[in-house]
């Protein structure tokens, strides 16, 4: 219990001061005293004179963005160790639902055919786009396997169809009425973009990046019986139907908001599970809050090199969540070739 | 010094037209005109056009020739209300990009295109040697080409910064190629003389080299705004009004984080009107909410003080149109001087 608690202490520290380093570094230039007077004012009622610009910087601006690129971290993580458990399938990830591929069909639907007339938000129209896509995907699933995920190979070939589908729709609508400042809009999009985030965003983010992390770890000794087959399961005593559905509605709904939100955003679903692995084991008691931890740190990370990486440009996201995942992965896997049991 | 390089061009700009409204005549055919890189020839004026852009047909239909032009494609927005009687009669090939076939199954003379990404190298039409090799001449608008390089950027990118010279260049060829270069003079000479009178009453009054910031539209009403370049039609525009554009990038339209406009807090925000909704923030209203509302830009002074100009967004493209633009912009500007006082 104490182990528990020191674990937990350490862990949130860690986040604390990742999501510091996110509020300090950022496209502009503001001192850390500035930095420290704003977070003063706000959390500990201090009176320090700060410029009302800065204070809106630093409070609405970049503490909002970290912590959406904490709890969109997290959540992306752990989707993907459901993902991996339940179809065990090491290449699984939470796009693989048709997910990311549904919400840009939605959000170019929005802004480029101009569904909605202006009334709609990207963030609105994506959402739906990927629950569309989502049920399609699953229908899909349920009708070529026999019910269950007795065959994940269903579920994969039904993703790709789905994933497929709904980026053909996404070129068909950028190609026949995009101009060039449209399609760049939806690049962004695409790629993974965090510019426009505020405190609703991070109320929406952080409740169900948390909501996640708390189901997920409802079902920690569930998802380990997994690792055999649901036979196995089955067999352990686990309610196979009833985990396999919840769980998967959860990864999909995380996937759904985090991707209207911000973007897709790739790699993080798909290496920090792997990454998480091979530091703390294959027992998802440990995975799951250690893959939380890593997803929530990393892409803050990013989020903060993405702004910083060129003076006065802002680089998509989902750009450097692959420059820098692919060799931390490569490098992660070459040092424990030799150690695993 | 930008003042007196702005003075110097204005200065030109009207010697050249008093110089040329000298030398209007009739145009010696063999005609033979160097165009973006092609030599043209014309032995008579063209029977027919058709036009790639909205820029080429309202010049064309400015010059007089709208009963020469037999297609038109490529459009922005709604034709100018002074020119909808003879555009009503045109038949409209396509609202974006055109195919080859329907441009040349109109058996035109003449292929007027506005950007090079339409006719030109890796045009989405076609390439100007495709059209060459059926007869049917291409000329691309100079303000497309010269200075710019379209194999790189999305939107290409400008090597030398835009200029008016180059669209009344366009009049000058164009009014050349037609046999109309009288009306081609009076045309520049309007032009030249209103330009000129925008710039003086600017810099008779206190405005000059105040710091000014151009918001075109978002993605999504808080993400990265689309703001005028150094380089780009706009940032021409306010550089040759006199005011200082704090937007650094020399591309066209960069994405620019509000941050970095709220830290350099610009004197006057202009921002863009227009009929188009396809983003939020297209809505000029929403813009001002959004203004008003957000945490940090509301400390602005520009947003604070109510320095705020708005401006049609068909009036900031390189087109006869940047003149309009011009002339609302320095209006506005005076006015908001008028009432500080």
């Amino acid at each position: 219990m104490l182990r528990l608690i020191l674990l937990s202490t350490a862990a949130l520290a860690v986040l604390a001061v990742a999501v510091q380093l996110g509020v300090a570094v950022g496209e502009t230039r503001l001192s850390p005293t500035v930095v420290y007077q704003v977070l003063a004012n706000q959390l500990a009622g201090a009176q320090y004179p700060v410029d009302p610009i800065d204070q809106g910087i630093v409070w609405n601006y970049r503490l909002a963005r970290a912590l959406v690129a904490a709890s969109c971290g997290a959540g992306l993580a752990i989707s993907g160790v459901i993902l991996q458990s339940l179809l065990r399938n090491a290449l699984a990830e939470p796009y693989l639902l048709g997910i990311s591929a549904g919400a840009s069909t939605g959000a170019v639907l929005v802004s480029v055919a101009g569904l909605g007339a202006g009334a709609i938000s990207m963030t609105t129209g994506a959402f739906f786009g990927a629950v569309c896509a989502f049920a399609l995907v699953a229908l899909l699933a349920h009708a070529a396997g026999s019910g269950g995920l007795r065959n994940s190979a269903q579920i994969v070939l039904a993703g790709i169809a789905g994933s497929q589908l709904f980026n053909a729709l996404t070129s068909l609508i950028i190609t026949k009425s995009g101009s060039a400042e449209q399609a760049r809009g939806i690049m962004f999009w695409l790629l993974g973009n965090l510019s426009g985030v505020r405190w609703g965003d991070t109320l929406l983010t952080a409740g169900v990046a948390v909501a996640g992390i708390a189901v997920c770890a409802w079902h920690a000794r569930a998802l380990d019986a997994f690792t055999f087959g649901s036979e196995s399961a089955a067999a352990l005593g686990v309610p196979v139907r009833r985990v396999q559905l919840v769980l998967l509605l959860v990864a999909a709904l995380i996937t759904a908001v985090m991707v209207s939100i911000v973007g897709a955003i790739g790699f993080v679903g798909l290496v920090i599970p792997h990454a998480a692995r091979f530091m703390v084991g294959v027992r998802h008691r440990r995975l799951i809050p250690a893959s939380a931890l890593m997803g929530a740190v990393f892409l803050i990370a990013a989020d903060v090199i993405s702004r910083t990486l060129i003076p006065g440009q802002v680089l998509p996201i989902g750009v450097i969540t692959a420059l820098v995942g692919a060799p931390v992965f490569a490098g992660i896997l070459l040092k424990g070739r030799g150690g695993r049991a | 010094m930008p003042v007196r390089r702005l003075a110097f061009s204005t200065l030109a700009a009207l010697l050249a037209g008093t110089v040329l409204s000298f030398s209007a005549s009739a145009t010696e055919y063999p005609l033979q005109l160097h165009n973006c890189g092609h030599t043209l020839k014309f032995d008579k004026a063209p029977a027919s056009v058709v036009t790639i852009g909205q820029a080429g047909t309202e010049m064309l239909y400015a010059l007089g020739l709208g009963d020469k032009v037999a297609g038109t494609s490529l459009w922005f927005n709604a034709v100018q209300p002074r020119f909808k009687a003879v555009n009503d009669k045109v038949p409209r090939l396509a609202d974006n990009d055109p195919s080859f076939e329907s441009v040349i199954g109109k058996r035109p003379a003449l292929v007027v295109s506005q950007f090079e990404w339409m006719v030109g190298k890796e045009g989405v039409v076609g390439t100007r040697e495709q059209f060459h090799d059926l007869r049917i001449a291409t000329y691309a608008m100079p303000s497309d080409c010269e200075g710019k390089n379209n194999l790189s950027g999305s939107d290409g990118t400008r090597t030398a910064a835009y200029d008016a010279h180059a669209l009344y260049k366009s009049v000058q060829q164009l009014a050349q190629i037609f046999d109309v270069e009288a009306r081609g003079k009076a045309l520049v000479n309007e032009l030249t003389q209103r330009q000129a009178k925008a710039v003086a009453e600017l810099k008779s009054s206190k405005l000059q080299n105040v710091s000014a910031a151009l918001w075109f539209s978002s993605a999504d009403l808080a993400i990265d705004p689309y703001m005028a370049g150094q380089k780009g039609v706009a940032g021409y525009m306010l550089q040759t009004l006199g005011l200082r554009n704090i937007v650094t990038s020399a591309e066209e339209w960069p994405t620019v984080g509000w941050e970095t406009i709220a830290l350099a807090n610009p004197s006057i925000l202009i921002i863009a009107r227009m009929d188009r909704r396809r983003f939020p923030a297209d809505d000029y209203q929403k813009k001002l909410e959004f203004l008003k509302k957000d945490p940090v830009t509301q400390h602005m002074d520009a947003v604070k003080n109510n320095r705020i100009v708005i401006v049609d967004a068909d009036a900031l493209q390189g087109s006869i149109r940047m003149v309009d633009g011009m002339e609302q912009i320095a209006q506005a500007a005076l006015r908001l001087q008028g009432a500080a006082r």
